[in-house]
């Protein structure tokens, strides 16, 4: 089947297979390869992106469903040289190690801080449940969040 | 030098910039042209003899490129994998390593172990191949209780009652004795739950044979690489090590599991050559939990023999561990050399008796797990230690005091053959008392008390021994390998500086703190500083990453580098300066001749170093690089107070974990933003393990736990903020003084956690993982 | 996973016997079964569309009886090799019972399953939950079968 997407404000228009995942066109076609596959439960979160604004496990969505959606990837929100501000206190904080659950987390986190306001801490480790990461015991992904959230406010995306 | 970016500063690190931008390279990401994929055909059943496997089908599907068996590697040639550590039982046998075929041959030996492989153009095409073989197995009884695995079906023809070996380690008849005239014995049974690594990047592999070069090269999700080649080139007979090239890329967390050779990869780079064509696999996460090395799983019966004012006469510890179907590549030295070893902790106890049986089982192999042996060890002395004094009705803390090893004891030398180097056990103790507020603690329980709930506290007092070393005394006691670690220091023309570790970062920060120690060292600016990593084609053999020894091992050899480089810049100072070598000292960054005012910038001297316009050519070689390999003496010591407060609501028996408090002693710290890291993301697992994490087989060993649905990983919302300290003193055989930080919080807090929950009860002990369910019936006294 | 039933048939036992070895019959009864071809005596293999949670899939399985006391009882076991997905093995131990002078037959089902593999690694709660529908569903319909009769 064909699907349009616009990822990262780019549009693409691609031929797949009706039972392709997003992650996979986004991985495997795009060469977006931030997005990364940490299960096969739809349980890890380390395949979050925006769909429509949206935080979504682009494992658990079929491309042909994302047809005609806008698609936010890690790749799309900031460089190195000019940082999300969530990608900028997660480097600040110390809020990761391996790196291979960052993408996914700093998605999920972008999505509850622009969905939420006055977070706390409980609130944080709440709306991060479903994203997983086994290198930093959450402490710094929590106050990573916590700043990015101030920051957010005062300008930021 | 003091520069901001040095040793001692919580700077940013380096690495941060690719991963939170979405540009890190793991080895999924990564692509050849023409590249297949491969796909595992794994076991159902615990136990059964292959009788027959049609592969004809599956060579017949659509988009499938070649189908493998056991049969067909050791056709090839292949080997088995091996084992690393050779232990010999009590009567000075060798262990018994049974026969283990990357992909089985005869017969399959726990559930997800490989028997084939199918690869095929696309992934789709190799799972439809493997779906279309036809597998006959003549299922077997399986073996899946440790306790009674010695006295039931024997799982290998060359291992009778499924014993590995039955190891000792320290003096029975002293300990014995000791009993003799004990006051009062603490007795427990124990069982250190298995857990399941998890690292978030399943492991993967890709394998590519360049067929004019005749070489191969594997990128793999290993935490050293090295290894990797060494064993699959020595051992399983892939390719002669000079043709083997492996590289590790971006590594998504490793927690010991990556450090093993397993099946897949040595598979994938065989295929790689068979078809003459890239090779990828990579691990659904159903995968992982199957056939990664399961960690921890022991079953113990300990004793403590305490004297009437409480000081500790002897300990006596009776193990049966389970190293799964097979010997995974270190599993033999993690509950011997890594767990017996430790069993003196923070005290004084004159006489320790250590006894380990090591069983095969129908389950996953078993290996080293964060902590390896250390966390089962801590927990076995730390819920003793607990229990005596509440036995004995002594505060718990005061006991441990009464029998801590003194600053001035030290070098202390264990009865169970470790010698401590330093350390100051009370001032962690005190430091972490102070922050947790124990003196209030009784109006807090009273505060939960009227609230309806249980509070309790609990403590661990760790020891760990990490940077495994020194080789000569681990080859004497049966490793297969050296424990060195290389480093080399390149300095470039324009004087920024190359650094090149055998040591392998997979969240540790390396690239960030080994370019503080050049930065400090050398005095380059930090930014001018590259660090290289992971692949055998850019470092000299070396043994990379376990047992929180980077920086211990891999950091002292890159200093030792540094010392070389300091050394040669001297000489050609001197000569660019016409002075006496012995005259110019190296401070912040340049070369001073001393009472003078002549001086020379490190980029000067590194220029004229490639550029020898004045230059002694005839004393000294060209160029700025130095390589230093660095073997340490002993181990280093690393040891810290961990508290824990807990909070249990009867109704629901669901534990809080109200207030973490840890407070380590790693000697000298390079950066502490990366060494708070590290013993948050240890402190996770260690409450983990107490707390939610079990891999449970049923007793036909099917993995139950076999996905995060049944799997309980810690969340961000099973966990608290963490108060993390230091106190300090440093290593005393080390060139930076350090200890490592890597494993300690899974190492300690186990314990904690158990102690404060069994206080809050007001129970002798509780299962682990403790449960809302655990906790609840253990309550009500089922 | 074990499970066990009772219904009473309102037939003779002789009737209710023969039904109980009759392919055409199980083959009716059981939910999904698109083919049930006898291939030894006591022996049958059967294409089974079975929807396991989020999973429609054929399963080819093997059925047999065992142990056959005649009129009395037998174990009706059935393996399924599920591939890649794994395996599931089940047995029905069914005994009858005259009830009512002999005008009706007591059917008492008792089922042991395993499962094994993918299936259980992932599945063991759904494939449970799965078979015991499925087994329920079996004898309600062979019973249902006699009431319509």
């Amino acid at each position: 089947m064909n699907v349009t997407l616009t990822v990262n404000g780019t549009e693409h228009t691609l031929d797949v297979p009706d039972n392709t995942l997003l992650v996979d066109v986004l991985r495997g076609q795009l060469g977006l390869t931030g997005t990364h596959v940490g299960c096969d439960t739809s349980q890890c979160g380390a395949c979050v992106v925006h769909l429509n604004g949206d935080a979504v496990k682009s494992c658990t969505v079929l491309a042909g469903q994302a047809d005609g959606a806008a698609v936010t990837t890690i790749e799309g929100i900031g460089s190195p040289d000019d940082l999300h501000p969530m990608q900028a206190a997660f480097r600040d904080n110390h809020a990761l190690q391996c790196g291979f659950c960052t993408p996914g987390m700093i998605m999920s986190a972008i999505d509850l801080v622009q969905k939420s306001e006055g977070l706390d801490e409980q609130a944080v480790r709440e709306g991060l449940e479903g994203n997983l990461c086994r290198c930093t015991g959450y402490h710094n992904i929590v106050k990573a969040v916590l700043a990015a959230q101030q920051n957010m406010a005062q300008g930021g995306n | 030098m003091a520069s901001q970016n040095g040793i001692g500063a919580a700077v940013k690190r380096k690495e941060d910039a690719r991963f939170i931008t979405g540009m890190g390279r793991y080895t999924d990401d990564l692509g050849a042209h023409g590249q297949t994929y491969a796909m595992f055909a794994r076991s159902p059943h615990a136990r059964a003899k292959i009788v027959n496997i049609d592969t004809a089908a599956a060579a017949a599907t659509d988009g499938v490129v070649a189908v493998f068996t056991g049969a067909d590697l050791k056709a090839d040639g292949i080997g088995d994998l091996p084992c690393g550590w050779l232990v010999k039982s009590k009567d000075g046998s060798d262990m018994i390593q049974p026969p283990h075929p990357p992909i089985a041959v005869d017969a399959v030996n726990y559930v997800g172990e490989p028997f084939a492989l199918v690869i095929g153009e696309t992934l789709a095409a190799a799972k439809n191949g493997a779906e279309a073989l036809s597998v006959d197995f003549e299922e077997l009884p399986a073996v899946v209780d440790l306790a009674s695995a010695a006295r039931t079906a024997q799982i290998h023809e060359t291992v009778p009652n499924n014993q590995c070996y039955d190891w000792e380690l320290g003096d029975k008849a002293a300990t014995d004795a000791a009993f003799e005239k004990a006051h009062h014995v603490t007795r427990m049974d124990i069982v250190n739950n298995r857990l399941i690594p998890n690292a978030i990047e399943p492991r993967a592999a890709l394998g590519e044979y360049d067929a004019a070069a005749g070489s191969h090269t594997l990128h793999t999700t290993s935490q050293n690489p090295h290894l990797e080649r060494l064993v699959l080139a020595a051992f399983v007979n892939v390719a002669p090590e000079a043709k083997l090239r492996v590289i590790s890329p971006d590594v998504g967390g490793g927690f010991g599991s990556k450090i093993f050779v397993y099946a897949e990869e040595t598979a994938v780079i065989w295929a790689a050559g068979k078809t003459r064509r890239p090779v990828k696999w990579t691990a659904e996460r159903s995968e992982s939990f199957l056939a990664d090395a399961h960690g921890r799983d022991h079953v113990t019966h300990a004793e403590l023999a305490l004297a009437e004012d409480g000081e500790f006469l002897g300990l006596r510890v009776q193990t049966i561990a389970n190293m799964g179907a097979y010997l995974s590549t270190f599993a033999s030295s993690v509950p011997t050399y890594l767990y017996g070893t430790l069993m003196a902790g923070q005290y004084k106890t004159p006489a320790i008796y250590v006894e380990v049986q090591s069983l095969f089982t129908n389950t996953a192999p078993v290996d080293a797990y964060r902590g390896a042996g250390r966390p089962e060890a801590t927990f076995v002395v730390e819920r003793l230690v607990e229990t005596a004094a509440r036995e004995i009705g002594m505060d718990a803390t005061d006991l441990r005091r009464r029998n801590f090893i003194q600053p001035t004891d030290f070098p202390y030398e264990t009865p169970v053959a470790l010698t401590y180097d330093t350390g100051d056990y009370e001032a962690s103790l005190d430091k972490a008392l102070a922050h947790v507020h124990y003196a209030a603690f009784a109006q807090r329980r009273d505060a939960s008390e009227a609230a309806g709930k249980k509070r309790g506290i609990g403590f661990s007092c760790y020891i760990e021994a990490c940077g495994l070393a020194p080789s000569q005394v681990a080859i004497s006691l049966g490793a297969g390998v050296g424990l060195f670690e290389v480093g080399e220091v390149r300095v470039d023309v324009t004087g920024s500086v190359t650094v090149v570790t055998g040591s392998h970062s997979h969240g540790q920060s390396h690239e960030t703190t080994f370019a503080q120690i050049i930065s400090e060292k050398l005095g380059v600016p930090f930014e001018n500083v590259t660090v290289l990593h992971g692949d055998t084609g850019r470092s000299d053999y070396a043994l990379g990453t376990y047992g929180s020894r980077s920086l211990a091992v891999g950091g002292s050899a890159i200093v030792k580098a540094t010392d070389k480089i300091i050394a040669k810049g001297k000489k050609i100072a001197a000569y660019m300066l016409d002075a006496n070598a012995d005259d110019v000292e190296f401070e912040d960054g340049s070369f001073n001749v001393t009472d003078s005012n002549q001086s020379l910038t490190f980029a000067e001297v590194a220029f004229a170093a490639y550029v020898p316009a004045k230059y002694p050519l005839d004393e000294l070689e060209p160029g700025l690089s130095e390589k230093a390999f660095y073997d340490p003496p002993n181990f280093t010591y690393p040891a810290g107070a961990h508290v824990c407060e807990v909070e249990v609501d009867p109704e629901t028996g669901v534990v809080e974990v109200v207030q973490f408090v840890a407070v380590d002693d790693f000697g000298n710290i390079v950066n502490p933003m990366v060494v708070e890291g590290q013993v948050h993301g240890g402190l996770a697992q260690g409450i983990g393990q107490a707390l939610l994490e079990h891999g449970v087989y049923d007793d036909t060993g099917q993995l139950l736990s076999g996905s995060y649905m049944d799997y309980t990983m810690p969340r961000a919302d099973d966990l608290p903020s963490f108060t993390v300290d230091t106190t300090t003193t440093p290593c005393t055989h080390n060139p930076l003084g350090v200890k490592g930080c890597g494993e300690a919080g899974a190492i300690g807090s186990t314990a904690a956690v158990i102690n404060a929950v069994t206080d809050a009860l007001g129970v002798a002990s509780i299962a682990m993982p403790a449960t809302p369910e655990t906790v609840w019936r253990t309550a009500r006294g089922e | 996973m074990e499970q066990a039933g009772e219904y009473r048939i309102p037939a003779v036992r002789k009737e209710v016997w023969r039904a109980l070895n009759d392919p055409a019959v199980l083959a009716r009864c059981l939910d999904g079964c698109r083919s049930m071809t006898p291939v030894g005596p006591d022996e049958f293999e059967a294409d089974i569309g079975a929807k396991v949670g989020p999973v429609k899939a054929t399963f080819a399985a093997a059925i047999s009886l065992r142990d056959v006391v005649p009129l009395h009882s037998y174990r009706l076991q059935v393996r399924v090799k599920g591939g890649a997905a794994g395996f599931a093995n089940g047995t029905a131990a069914v005994q009858l019972k005259e009830v009512d002078g002999g005008t009706a037959t007591m059917l008492n089902y008792r089922i042991e399953g395993a499962i094994g593999g993918k299936l259980a690694q992932i599945g063991s709660r759904l494939v449970e939950g799965a078979a015991r529908k499925m087994t329920a569903r079996f004898f309600e319909r062979f019973a249902a079968d006699f009431a319509s009769a």
